[in-house]
């Protein structure tokens, strides 16, 4: 019998690595941190991709504090048209002042916002409005209203301007409208997310379609996207639906949804006429909020750094986490005008008020990431 | 025929082309068969004579209506990247035909809103069951059984379930869009949708059964061709004629898993294997969403799944707040929001100039929109209207 030689064939198995595109993760195989997240057998774990956050982390710029300020001279405040930090003392406010210029104009530069012949002015000389400075009153009110009222999202870190801004006068992740199905009107104008039935046996009450299952799916991705993890991190993916079987972190995500939905009806939609035509979507819908414009790629913005407790014109309140703001009167000195009637007329979901289930602590230790601590 | 030993061989078969049988139609056999390139590289695992095809009237039909299909999703996904032909080709795997939104529910919509999804649909439909009766007379016509016409009917049938269960669940938008990555997506949309399809146990048995022919493929391609040293691969002849070649796989099969099947039998269990695959798939489809809708408490509300201690305590005041409401129809129109009057008194300021400077027009609020606020000012808060969102 003649043997007949086999030619060998060798494919060449290339791990290629995609570049040329920012948003393209490099893949890398390097150290990696675990944790179990939920009960045994259930797959539900943690990873930590130390390659890819430790250089993230370390990137992240955190503004240092400017020096903290302390009580004001008494008598009233020296300056006119203070409609919106006129509890915190006069050094405080200048403070704040300067870092505001570098949170978000990103230049230092106070003509940003300002008339600077009379910085008491809403306009310019020649009278036409100043629209950054319209919307930044509005946004310090929007971020107290945050820190204020949705504890159950951001916690006792809360928000600054910087959270978003970085250093620029636009955050990343505004969106506009775009089509009557668009996912991320989830944010604003939708309410309704569910699609998978809480019966077992099918009822007219869920009339969900597939096609609705992937708008949410769609909105899932982007949540999973802007904060860099997984559908773990908030799901137990045997059933999407389970809260008793979810990650105590879904209930956090779900009252940032609510937050965003408050942030977008009361703070950013109704700005559209302050804007210029260049800020304005192509429906001529003003810039709005999503995950991604506070997280930016992390499960928490800039890694949890703690800037409120610098700045109680942000925090608005007298202390932080039992820590006292010298700097901030409880009762304004000099009240002109009603501090933030908006806030107190802003529809608050119902959501805080039933609070936030108890977290069941998971058997084996979770991972500790990496966070930007009050020791900074 | 010993040189068929291997995995590959370099015999080439070349001979004149085999026009098969004699048919009382000549005129829809196409071409003469032959061997060319592609026969050349099929040669490499065996004999590759390539045509000559019977087409006949079903063929031709099927063809016509697969042609339309094709034609009507390649266009419509042509024109969603505005006809730009170098888009056309670089987002190809993620552009589709999406069949009709949610609010229609088995209406006919209008063309660009999903009719011509539909007709795409009808057109494919046509042409897979033109072919299937093609490969039904073929088969009569060379007087051979018709195991292949029903294999076939089965992966039709679950075919035919993706229209079905739309319809049993009264939304066309439960089907499946024409596209690469469209399509996988809709899979994933369609378990997520009925709370998990792996816990839908003839999704389990399809799965089963699925892997179950991929591995009896192998098997059996495998033992064949490492018998065929010893007359194995004339598996016919070793079904009637049992020799060596049949005992000594059967005793591998014996020795290392602990039965065999036979020359024969094994083809029975590779076709209902495959039949099987399709057959209870779709039936899994046909329950989806019209006797379960949620397969995860399906499952373990019978034992099927296990129960796993909660991560969370949840009151049910707190369930019911956290489910939130069921996904409607996307609202028609785009909402208009009240703007505090505090923000609009600080921008209706009167201009004691003519124009802006240019260098401040930049940051300068447009003052026609101010201006048509401004005869709502004794209000507390205005009302903003989206201008696109007006339908």
């Amino acid at each position: 019998m003649r043997r007949v030689t086999t030619p060998l064939v060798l494919a060449a198995l290339v791990l290629g690595a995609c570049k040329g595109n920012e948003k393209t993760q490099v893949a890398q195989l390097g150290a990696k941190e675990t944790g179990q997240t939920g009960e045994c057998g259930t797959a539900m774990e943690q990873v930590y991709d130390m390659d890819d956050v430790g250089p993230k982390y370390a990137a992240t710029n955190i503004p240092t504090p400017l020096p903290p300020a302390g009580v004001s001279p008494p008598g009233p405040l020296p300056w006119k048209n203070v409609q919106v930090l006129n509890d915190i003392s006069v050094a405080e406010f200048n403070r704040t002042m300067v870092a505001f210029s570098t949170w978000v104009a990103g230049t230092g530069n106070c003509a940003y916002c300002h008339n600077v012949a009379n910085f008491s002015s809403d306009t310019l000389n020649d009278g036409t409005p100043i629209y950054t400075k319209l919307v930044a009153r509005r946004m310090i009110q929007m971020t107290r209203h945050i820190n204020g009222q949705y504890a159950a999202h951001v916690k006792n870190t809360g928000v600054t301007c910087y959270t978003c801004h970085r250093g620029k006068p636009l955050p990343n992740g505004l969106w506009f409208y775009e089509s009557k199905d668009d996912y991320l009107r989830h944010y604003l104008d939708r309410d309704g997310g569910r699609v998978i039935s809480a019966t077992e046996a099918p009822s007219n009450a869920n009339r969900s379609s597939v096609k609705q299952t992937e708008w949410q799916y769609a909105l899932m991705i982007s949540m999973s996207q802007s904060l860099n993890v997984n559908c773990t991190y908030c799901h137990n993916t045997r059933s999407f639906a389970s809260w008793e079987t979810s990650p105590p972190a879904r209930v956090q995500a779900y009252h940032g949804i609510f937050m965003l939905r408050d942030v977008n009806q009361n703070y950013l939609a109704p700005l559209r006429p302050v804007y210029p035509a260049v800020r304005l979507g192509p429906m001529g819908d003003a810039p709005k909020a999503q995950c991604l414009t506070c997280h930016n790629n992390a499960y928490k913005p800039l890694y949890g750094a703690q800037m409120t407790k610098d700045y109680p014109a942000v925090w608005g309140r007298s202390e932080w986490n039992g820590v006292p703001f010298p700097s901030f009167n409880a009762t304004p000195a000099v009240a002109a005008t009603p501090t933030d009637s908006t806030v107190a007329s802003a529809p608050v979901p119902a959501a805080r008020a039933v609070g936030t289930p108890t977290a069941v602590a998971p058997k084996a230790p979770a991972v500790v990431p990496p966070v930007r601590g009050a020791t900074r | 025929m010993l040189e068929y030993q291997n995995l590959f061989t370099r015999v080439q078969v070349r001979h004149a082309p085999d026009p098969g049988l004699p048919i009382p139609t000549p005129q829809y056999r196409v071409g003469k068969g032959g061997f060319g390139l592609l026969g050349y590289l099929a040669g490499k695992i065996g004999d590759a004579q390539i045509g000559p095809i019977y087409l006949g009237w079903f063929g031709t039909l099927s063809l016509v209506f697969g042609f339309a299909a094709f034609e009507i999703i390649g266009l419509n996904m042509w024109r969603s990247v505005g006809w730009d032909t170098v888009e056309f080709i670089r987002r190809l795997p993620w552009l589709a035909l999406e069949p009709p939104s949610p609010e229609y529910g088995l209406r006919i919509p209008p063309l660009d809103q999903g009719g011509w999804y539909l007709l795409a649909g009808f057109c494919l439909t046509v042409s897979i069951l033109l072919w299937w009766v093609r490969t039904y007379r073929r088969a009569r016509a060379l007087g051979l059984g018709t195991h292949l016409a029903w294999a076939f009917a089965s992966a039709i049938f679950l075919y035919l379930s993706f229209f079905f269960q739309p319809v049993l669940v009264g939304s066309w938008s439960e089907m499946v869009p024409f596209g690469i990555f469209p399509h996988l997506d809709w899979t994933s949309a369609f378990s997520i949708r009925y709370g998990n399809l792996y816990y839908n146990p003839f999704h389990a048995l399809s799965i089963a059964f699925l892997y179950g022919s991929v591995l009896l493929f192998a098997m059996h391609g495998a033992t064949i061709l490492a018998v065929s040293r010893l007359g194995g691969e004339r598996e016919i002849e070793q079904i009637t004629d049992r020799g060596t070649a049949s005992e000594r796989a059967a005793l591998f099969w014996r020795w290392t898993m602990g039965w065999n099947a036979t020359m024969e039998s094994i083809h029975r269990w590779a076709w209902w294997f495959a039949v099987l695959t399709t057959l209870t798939g779709g039936i899994g489809i046909l329950l989806t969403g019209t006797v379960v809708d949620n397969w995860y408490m399906w499952a373990v509300k019978h034992d099927v799944a296990p129960r796993y201690p909660a991560a969370n305590i949840i009151t049910p005041d707190q369930r019911e707040f956290l489910r939130g409401r069921y996904q409607g129809a996307s609202p028609d129109s785009f909402p208009d929001y009240q703007v505090p009057a505090t923000v609009v008194d600080s921008m209706l300021v009167q201009p004691d100039s003519a124009a802006a400077p240019a260098d401040s027009a930049a940051i300068a609020a447009p003052t026609d929109t101010v201006a048509a606020l401004r005869g709502k000012i004794g209000d507390s808060v205005v009302t903003v209207r989206i201008p696109g969102g007006t339908k």
